[in-house]
């Protein structure tokens, strides 16, 4: 398998007057090129820290990191065009339309207006917001929030796709939706990186899941595999197992 | 090749600043409960304060010049030094003396800001008193600053009255024409409306945008830090002039205020001036977490500036410790400059020195905004 992310020694410090944490912790893995990867871990183990350098947002303290062979550090807007990202937060513009938000995040990537028209038609009928496009974001409910930030996150076709806790807070019918539109992008070719506390969601979609600790990687496996190195029935297990039973701030 | 890929970043990066600069546009115009006041509280302040507010003067600068040939009027020169009332401990009036200036010359020196009035004796004054004829004194006043103005001609009639006979006749030309409390207090209450109006609503923007998210995602595209501020910022400058023109034509149309001076040095004095407020809006606004921390840390900024920056009293009426805190406020460049074009109508090179400091806080205050965004976000 070809890796699209390369992940090396990765360490991230934060220094604030009162403390200096280590986030993350010389971490490396590779994410193939196609694939569904989940990063699952307790809060504080370091995901969204990850996930904020591998989308450009903050830099690393040490060690290197490639998105499609681009250096994060210093080709972050190459990186930048070819990654889309879906925050936890729905992160809409409330007082502009549902078309008014994909045009915006058209127009940053780019996009060429006559295929941007397209495509906006296109994704808001495959989630079924096209009777809403002319309403304020700011009255959609939270499922249809979350699709709307979903498509807003693709309108440039990027080839990566990172996406922050996909399900959280949403009923069944829009969980499955989610991970239907999770997998039609996976079926195009693109690459999807998710964080979850959901770990029938981790089991379900991913291809390969890795678990954080405290800043630290300690398992990275196929779903199968990983319950069955540990002898378990369930991801969830397998995650109590090796995480501890502790409660985290 | 590498000056056509600059030409295009350059224009790539234009093109989304001009991006941002309409979604913020798009976002305010939808904002009506935010729109009324984003009007009608300067016109509101205007009325209100224009209407209620008087004050009293401390040490105010007057020139006498005394061109008289003889010794008449020397006495009279030292009786109005020790006739001057006094505020506390501290004089209303600080009396300079000199000889041979023309009222031309004096009416430059008003122009300038150098004195808050010049009163001049004539050089036939002891003659015609001699004669027991009547003779004139001229007294200038800078009554763009209308309190200062209406005390120092009330205490020069109060006095003349009082000490010096029938002979003596007080001459007083409006230099600025008829001008009231609401001449003084429109340029200024226009720049302190723009301070407000250009830190809150950047700072508002940033930190409210920080608080949803919304602009992690807008920097999570290839657009740069710098072309978010321009876009952010022109929307400002376009935002703050269109709201500048709306509020002086109120003030001249329903309040009869006077614009004695160009339009295009209001609009660069507002231009430089809110280029100060964009940065330190967001300046503000990198370094608080959320809206309620913006709030409370934008008013260290802008209140003190509301009331010692001379909006509504002459400078000169405030304790000299306020006016040292009011010297380190672009507000206080900005009024004064403002009420040397709309009410003296005076051109560039009598704002000259206001505009050079008002650069140079737009330099460090935006110059610290920039980096704090680049910094924090």
């Amino acid at each position: 398998m070809e890796p699209i992310i390369e992940v090396r020694d990765l360490t991230r410090v934060f220094i604030s007057r009162r403390a200096k944490i280590t986030a993350v912790d010389s971490v490396t893995f590779d994410i193939n090129k196609g694939e569904i990867f989940g990063m699952i871990g307790p809060n504080g183990a370091g995901k969204s820290t990850i996930f904020a350098i591998l989308s450009t947002l903050i830099k690393p303290t040490s060690g290197r990191v490639k998105v499609a062979g681009f250096d994060v550090e210093k080709e972050d807007e190459s990186i930048r065009r070819i990654i889309g990202v879906v925050p936890q937060q729905y992160s809409l513009y409330s007082d502009l339309t549902a078309r008014e938000n994909l045009e915006l995040m058209g127009n940053l990537y780019e996009v060429p207006r006559n295929v941007m028209e397209e495509r906006i038609e296109y994704y808001l009928k495959l989630v079924h917001l096209e009777s809403h496009a002319d309403r304020f974001t700011g009255r959609f409910s939270g499922g249809m929030k979350q699709r709307l930030s979903v498509i807003s996150a693709v309108i440039h076709d990027p080839e990566i796709i990172f996406w922050d806790e996909p399900t959280t807070g949403l009923d069944p019918q829009t969980r499955q939706a989610i991970w239907k539109l999770a997998r039609k992008f996976n079926s195009e070719g693109k690459t999807l990186i998710f964080t979850t506390h959901y770990m029938d969601e981790a089991d379900k979609l991913c291809d390969r899941v890795a678990i954080m600790n405290t800043g630290k990687l300690v398992a990275l496996d196929t779903p199968e595999n990983l319950k069955k190195g540990s002898n378990s029935a369930s991801l969830e297990e397998v995650f109590i197992h090796l995480t501890g039973e502790e409660i985290r701030d | 090749m590498r000056r056509y890929e600059i030409k295009m970043a350059i224009k790539s990066e234009l093109r989304k600043s001009w991006i941002i600069m309409i979604k913020e546009f798009k976002q305010i115009f939808r904002k009506k409960a935010l729109l009324i006041p984003l009007f009608m509280f300067p016109i509101i302040m205007i009325i209100f304060f224009g209407y209620g507010m008087g004050g009293t003067v401390k040490n105010v600068d007057i020139l006498i010049a005394n061109d008289d040939t003889g010794t008449a009027s020397s006495s009279i020169v030292q009786e109005i030094g020790t006739f001057i009332p006094t505020y506390g401990e501290v004089k209303m009036f600080s009396i300079t003396y000199t000889k041979d200036i023309s009222q031309s010359e004096a009416e430059r020196k008003i122009n300038a800001g150098l004195y808050k009035a010049i009163l001049l004796i004539p050089h036939d004054y002891s003659e015609r008193i001699a004669k027991n004829e009547s003779v004139t004194l001229t007294l200038l006043t800078d009554s763009s600053d209308t309190t200062s103005s209406g005390i120092i001609i009330s205490f020069m009639k109060q006095f003349f009255a009082a000490n010096a006979g029938s002979l003596i006749l007080l001459s007083i030309p409006d230099i600025y024409g008829k001008l009231s409390y609401l001449d003084f207090l429109t340029p200024a209450v226009i720049a302190l409306t723009v301070f407000f109006g250009t830190v809150q609503s950047t700072g508002y923007a940033i930190a409210g945008e920080r608080q949803d998210g919304t602009i992690v995602r807008i920097l999570m595209t290839p657009i740069s830090r710098g072309a978010v501020i321009l876009g952010k910022t022109v929307h400002q400058l376009i935002l703050q002039l269109i709201r500048a023109v709306i509020l002086i034509l109120v003030a001249i149309i329903l309040l009869g205020v006077t614009m004695n001076g160009s339009w295009l040095l209001v609009a660069m004095v507002l231009i430089i001036f809110t280029f100060s407020a964009v940065g330190l809006g967001i300046a503000i606004s990198a370094i608080s977490e959320d809206m309620t921390s913006f709030q409370q840390l934008s008013m260290l900024f802008t209140l003190p500036s509301m009331f010692t920056t001379g909006v509504f009293y002459p400078l000169s009426s405030i304790p000299n410790w306020m006016q040292w805190i009011a010297y380190t406020m672009p507000l206080t460049y900005a009024n004064d400059a403002m009420r040397t074009i709309m009410v003296k109508g005076q051109g560039l090179s009598f704002i000259a020195n206001d505009l050079m400091i008002l650069l140079g806080f737009a330099i460090f205050y935006f110059g610290l905004g920039v980096y704090l965004f680049r910094r924090e976000l």
